[in-house]
């Protein structure tokens, strides 16, 4: 059985039929699956990059974000939230359906997907550690096309609403991981993209400069209502704050989207980690049958 | 005492298992071997020959000679490195994915990538020859630097195209790249870098003419030592912007592609 998004009332093929003509959608993700070769090792691993794609990661997902919209994908290890977030980076490319930033084909104009997003994995490394936070950000800014003049403008901006004036000039490897984190975040938002994909963005850091970076993202990023976001976390109170819906997948398929009320609602569940539990069958559900005496 | 030395053999252990699941390096490394001491033996069969200076073109000394096609090799070596270089550096600092997610195109990716290495490899060759003109005597008197200048850049395409090569084979299989190695095994043999190809076997010549280091070399030592005008080196640049006009675009398709596979596999960050 497909389970669909909650706010997507459309037909497949409705939809399909619509997408062709406008998609207002910030993500549309449509009957996506994606499989990759088995890992080998040894000689085998010369064999492997040509192999068939026979393990599943995603099994036909589909749902959309809509403008200004966060929607948090919940899952455990291994569930296909990473993988889905790089086919929407065009990191990956997937091996059936569509996937669709601002309406552009991720497969088809991979350049016009990256022109409307920006994407933060979620751990510290990925910049030039020799370099500033200000040489970093000034050449990613540049290489999305920003002038020198708008590169400049847009850091200085950034800067101030993530608290990085200080950061800004000196070595990355000199930074925490925290700052190297809101230094990621605003790599992402420095070309104003539509869209921010963000992979466990908390990963790496403490509780206290996640339970910061939650806040910072919150008041800073999505309070302003002009970029979609979607996320993938095993956090749930990041999750709960951060997500106007959520995502439950498991195994690669979308288990449940909906509003945290309407899931605690629609499983009887009192939180949102029972809620997951009973979506996702990992713990059996005690009766007074099956309780033990 | 006894657990340092279990210590030092737990790294040992460690080091090894790690390189057992890069086997074809040992093979290869060992197919290295072989080419370096093919070097050695038609050094010294050119420097032990009493008809050494005849075998020189034009007369130049075997400094001068030699100078050059040390130094020029290194551009080679260079060539095929820096694009593996850059693509490991950019996998294991976490970059390469931020670097594919901008809006800048794969081809300027790659070029840029190889600007500041090709430029530091040019300067190191200019300071190795200023140290042989100035201390050694290495004749620059005669260079047409107009000659010089365009066989670099021919070079500098045609080695382009055989680096990009190496890189997508880095991409698609992790390491341990058999041309890459074959070629440096097969140019410091067979590519005019020590002794002139004139000494060597027919099948090595004819080898030998089949490889873009050779004419790199002739029209290079042609252009610094023996002032040729730019039409007296124009078959060997024109060989050169032949296998340039083959290998760039060919490189480019196929390292394209290899990325394209590794987009399909999954392996792009992969070690």
């Amino acid at each position: 059985m497909r389970i669909r998004c909650a706010s997507n009332p459309l037909s497949r093929n409705e939809r399909h039929a619509i997408s062709f003509v406008v998609s207002d959608a910030a993500i549309t993700v449509e009957s996506l699956q994606k499989s990759f070769p088995p890992a080998r090792s040894g000689w085998r691993a010369f064999l492997q990059p040509f192999e068939k794609p026979s393990v599943v990661a995603l099994d036909g997902m589909s749902f959309e974000v809509r403008p200004g919209e966060a929607l948090a994908l919940l899952g455990a290890n291994g569930a296909g939230k990473s993988t889905l977030l790089r086919i929407l980076a065009t990191l990956l490319l997937p091996t059936q359906g569509r996937a669709q930033i601002a309406g552009h084909d991720a497969v088809l104009d991979p350049r016009a997907v990256r022109r409307q997003l920006g994407y933060h994995a979620g751990s510290d490394l990925g910049f030039y550690s020799r370099l500033t936070g200000r040489e970093n950000l000034r050449f990613f800014g540049r290489l999305n096309h920003l002038s020198n003049t708008a590169a400049a403008q847009r850091i200085a901006l950034l800067a101030e609403q993530f608290h990085l004036a200080e950061a800004l000039d000196r070595q990355v490897r000199t930074l925490s991981s925290g700052t190297v984190q809101r230094l990621s975040l605003a790599r992402a938002l420095l070309h104003q993209p539509r869209v921010l994909l963000l992979d466990e963005p908390t990963r790496s850091l403490d509780a206290i400069a996640a339970s910061e970076f939650r806040r910072f993202l919150k008041s800073e990023v999505l309070r302003r209502g002009d970029t979609s976001l979607l996320f993938a976390s095993h956090t749930l109170p990041e999750v709960e704050l951060l997500a106007d819906r959520i995502a439950v997948i498991d195994a690669g398929r979308l288990l449940a989207c909906d509003t945290l009320a309407a899931l605690k609602r629609t499983t009887g569940a009192a939180t949102l980690e029972d809620a997951f539990m009973r979506l996702t069958g990992r713990t059996p559900h005690l009766t007074v049958r099956d309780a033990p005496e | 005492m006894t657990r340092s030395l279990r210590e030092l053999w737990f790294f040992f252990w460690r080091d090894l298992f790690i390189a057992r699941t890069y086997r074809t390096a040992f093979l290869f490394e060992a197919i290295q071997a072989l080419f370096g001491v093919a070097m050695f033996y038609y050094v010294a069969r050119f420097v032990d020959s009493p008809h050494l200076q005849d075998a020189l073109p034009r007369g130049e000394s075997y400094f001068a000679f030699s100078l050059i096609g040390f130094v020029f090799f290194d551009y080679l070596n260079a060539a095929l490195d820096t694009f593996d270089r850059s693509l490991e550096e950019a996998r294991d600092s976490g970059t390469l994915e931020h670097l594919l997610v901008t809006q800048t195109s794969l081809p300027v990716i790659l070029a840029g990538s190889a600007i500041y290495p090709f430029a530091a490899t040019t300067l190191r060759i200019a300071v190795y020859i200023a140290w042989g003109a100035v201390v050694f005597g290495f004749p620059l008197r005669d260079a047409n630097w107009l000659a010089v200048a365009a066989v670099l850049f021919a070079t500098l395409l045609a080695f382009s195209g055989l680096g990009i090569l190496s890189a997508s084979y880095l991409l698609l299989f992790k390491r341990g790249n058999p041309g890459k190695w074959f070629l440096l095994g097969i140019s410091s043999v067979a590519g005019g870098m020590l002794f002139p190809i004139s000494v060597l076997p027919d099948w090595l010549q004819f080898v030998a003419r089949l490889n873009p280091v050779t004419y790199a070399l002739d029209a290079m030592r042609a252009a610094l030592l023996g002032g040729a005008h730019l039409h007296a080196v124009l078959r060997p640049l024109l060989v050169l912007l032949c296998f340039s006009a083959v290998l760039l675009p060919l490189s480019m398709a196929v390292f394209a592609w290899a990325l394209r596979r590794t987009k399909t596999t999954g392996t792009l960050m992969h070690r």
